[in-house]
């Protein structure tokens, strides 16, 4: 089976001045469909960079990355819009709702840029809504919501296009652990619906719920382990 | 019918983020608003008062010079020059023969005699100023037939005692009757009225000693048949003989240019021949450019007020538009992470900025033409509110907004979704 995610001796190289800042050394890495993969390592190793990279929010300076059937290392501005779009759930630290839309808006953002017409975006929100048990809130703004509602909002909306990937970014650093314990729940349980999650986290018992754990260090790939 | 949906659909999302975004929504409006509205009604005064200018100097008609009989001041007036206790001034048949035979380019030569008389009809009686002149008088004046006719050659030719009434003069004497055909007694003879005009063009009443309403016209040979050569006038203690012979001299002439050149021609000719100033020469072009150039100043100014307001309006709506961006800065960044395209972004900026114009406009326009019309109940100034003058704010308006709006978008569209969505 041919891997999801296939990184071929990516490189990400910042320039600062006339010095380039290496971030990401030569990675090689493959992620197949249904894995839940955490990525970890210290302040500076290039987890950032790695997210940016896979969520397609950045091009690779050298090197290869495809996503599914498509090799997104050098598509245009547009192109990766799109890619986002459709291929990817971004579920971010600050859940990061536009605060002005109620929660179905939010919901509906990704679809809305996807062209789905508004007669069937409502459906297809309303049951993402039940889905992360926030059916009874659908009108209501994100301030009005606790912090564990709000990530549950921003799973709902990383999931609306049906996404070959989600990416969580820190998903519990912002929650206690009573609700982060419960948002990782979630993440179990699309899991094992068999949606492929990678997760940026430093905690090693949030790291625990994901099948494989990739270690960072300096740009590279330290350890790679399946629990 | 995917491409519909979305245009549809960003439509929808500019116009949410204003309701959402009510007082800086709000204050944009009332600034284009205002910018609008002020434009609109200064317009409508400029065109306003455009008009009026334009029917003067319609009136004052540029090609003609027209050259009056005037007193002569007091102290030039010698003993020789009073004969009989008759004051003997003004314009003669010789001047007529050598301004007609020196000047080039002229079209028409109407000559008029004016007098004051008394006048009545029906057991009404009234003053009224007679003006003797030639049926060509007509076409160089462009006096309106109300109804009737003006006199005609056959008129002058057989001195025929016919008159034409100016409207005022017709609604005094015979109230509700139709004057037509009717005698009115001017200076104790009788004349048929053939004709009614509005009224005289104030240009050439100006020296008439009356004002524009009261006046009656007739065949000059007529008017000299019957009344001589004298003009009786009424002075204050006593009455004063005075004889002038031609009160009004119009000159038509071929074309602007040759107006110029003649009323230099004529003002050396009279100079040579009259020792006195008992003339004036008035050349309406003059008056005209001198009028013009002071239109053009005005609507200048109108136009210059007129573009500072919407230009202040505009760079209100650019400040907002950047404040918004700076402010959704995080907004831009999630909506990119989830699929927006610079072009998307773009276009829901845009909508914001251009729907807050168009909003702004059409108040203005409201509120625009509301304003004019006030100022003409209250101040009594004509004002004109035409397509064209609202139409015109309105494009600006949409203009204004698109620009300044559009510099906003593209920084948002611009920025990075990775710094965006790590902006605080």
């Amino acid at each position: 089976m041919s891997a999801l995610v296939h990184l071929d001796d990516v490189w990400k190289i910042y320039q600062m001045g006339s010095a380039g800042v290496p971030a990401l050394c030569g990675i090689d890495l493959d992620i197949s469909e249904g894995e839940y993969v955490a990525i970890m390592g210290p302040s500076g190793s290039g987890k950032s960079t790695m997210l940016n990279l896979l969520g397609c929010l950045d091009r690779p300076t050298r090197g290869r990355y495809s996503l599914g059937d498509r090799d997104v290392s050098s598509l245009d501005d547009d192109e990766l819009s799109q890619i986002r779009g459709e291929r990817v759930g971004f579920i971010f630290q600050s859940f990061n709702l536009i605060p002005q839309l109620t929660v179905l808006q939010n919901i509906e953002v990704p679809l809305f840029y996807r062209g789905v017409p508004r007669h069937d975006r409502h459906p297809r929100s309303r049951e993402l809504a039940r889905l992360v048990a926030l059916s009874d809130r659908v009108d209501h703004k994100p301030a009005e919501l606790s912090g564990g509602q709000m990530q549950r909002v921003a799973i709902a909306r990383a999931l609306a296009n049906d996404p070959l990937m989600l990416l969580a970014d820190e998903p519990t650093g912002n929650l206690d652990s009573a609700t982060g314990s419960e948002i990782l729940t979630l993440f179990d349980q699309l899991h094992d619906r068999g949606r492929t999650i990678v997760m940026v986290t430093h905690e090693d018992f949030v790291a625990a719920h994901a099948s494989r754990a990739i270690q960072l260090l300096d740009g590279r790939i330290e350890s790679d382990r399946r629990n | 019918m995917k491409g519909v949906h979305k245009v549809v659909d960003v439509l929808g999302l500019g116009l949410h983020s204003l309701v959402v975004h009510k007082v800086r929504s709000a204050l944009t409006v009332v600034g284009i608003l205002f910018g609008v509205w002020s434009v609109i009604a200064m317009l409508a005064i400029n065109e306003g008062l455009s008009r009026e200018a334009q029917r003067t100097l319609r009136e004052l008609g540029s090609d003609n010079i027209i050259i009056d009989s005037v007193k002569p001041p007091a102290g030039e007036a010698k003993a020789g020059e009073q004969q009989w206790g008759i004051m003997h001034y003004g314009l003669t048949r010789q001047d007529v023969v050598r301004l007609r035979d020196n000047i080039p380019d002229v079209v028409r030569c109407v000559i008029t005699h004016r007098t004051l008389k008394k006048a009545y009809s029906n057991g009404r009686i009234g003053d009224v100023s007679v003006i003797a002149t030639e049926p060509t008088y007509a076409d160089v004046s462009r006096i309106d037939m109300l109804a009737g006719r003006f006199f005609r050659p056959d008129d002058l030719l057989r001195a025929k005692p016919h008159c034409v009434l100016t409207r005022s003069l017709a609604e005094a004497f015979f109230v509700c009757d139709d004057p037509l055909g009717k005698v009115l007694r001017i200076g104790g003879q009788p004349f048929v009225v053939v004709g009614i005009i509005r009224q005289l063009p104030a240009a050439l009443a100006v020296g008439s000693g009356s004002d524009v309403g009261n006046h009656v016209l007739v065949p000059i040979s007529a008017d000299r048949m019957r009344f001589g050569k004298f003009t009786v006038m009424f002075g204050q203690g006593g009455s004063t003989f005075e004889k002038v012979e031609i009160s009004q001299i119009i000159l038509q002439m071929k074309d602007e240019e040759s107006v110029i050149n003649g009323s230099a021609v004529a003002r050396n000719l009279l100079g040579r021949y009259h020792e006195k100033r008992d003339y004036e020469i008035r050349v309406p072009i003059e008056e005209i450019e001198a009028m013009r150039k002071n239109r053009r100043l005005w609507t200048l100014m109108f136009t210059a007020i007129a573009a500072v307001s919407l230009l202040v309006g505009g760079i209100g709506i650019m400040n907002i538009m950047l404040a918004s961006v700076t402010e959704r800065t995080r907004e831009i960044g999630i909506r990119r992470a989830l699929g927006a395209k610079k072009r998307d972004i773009v276009v829901q900026f845009l909508i914001e900025a251009v729907s807050l114009t168009a909003l702004g406009g059409l108040l203005g326009i409201a509120v625009g033409i509301v304003v004019p019309w006030a100022v003409e109940q209250i101040l009594g100034v004509m004002t004109v509110v035409t397509a064209m003058t609202m139409l015109l704010p309105l494009v600006m308006a949409a203009a204004v907004g698109l620009i300044s709006g559009l510099y906003p978008a593209i920084r948002a569209a611009k920025l990075d979704p990775i710094a965006a969505l790590r902006h605080e």
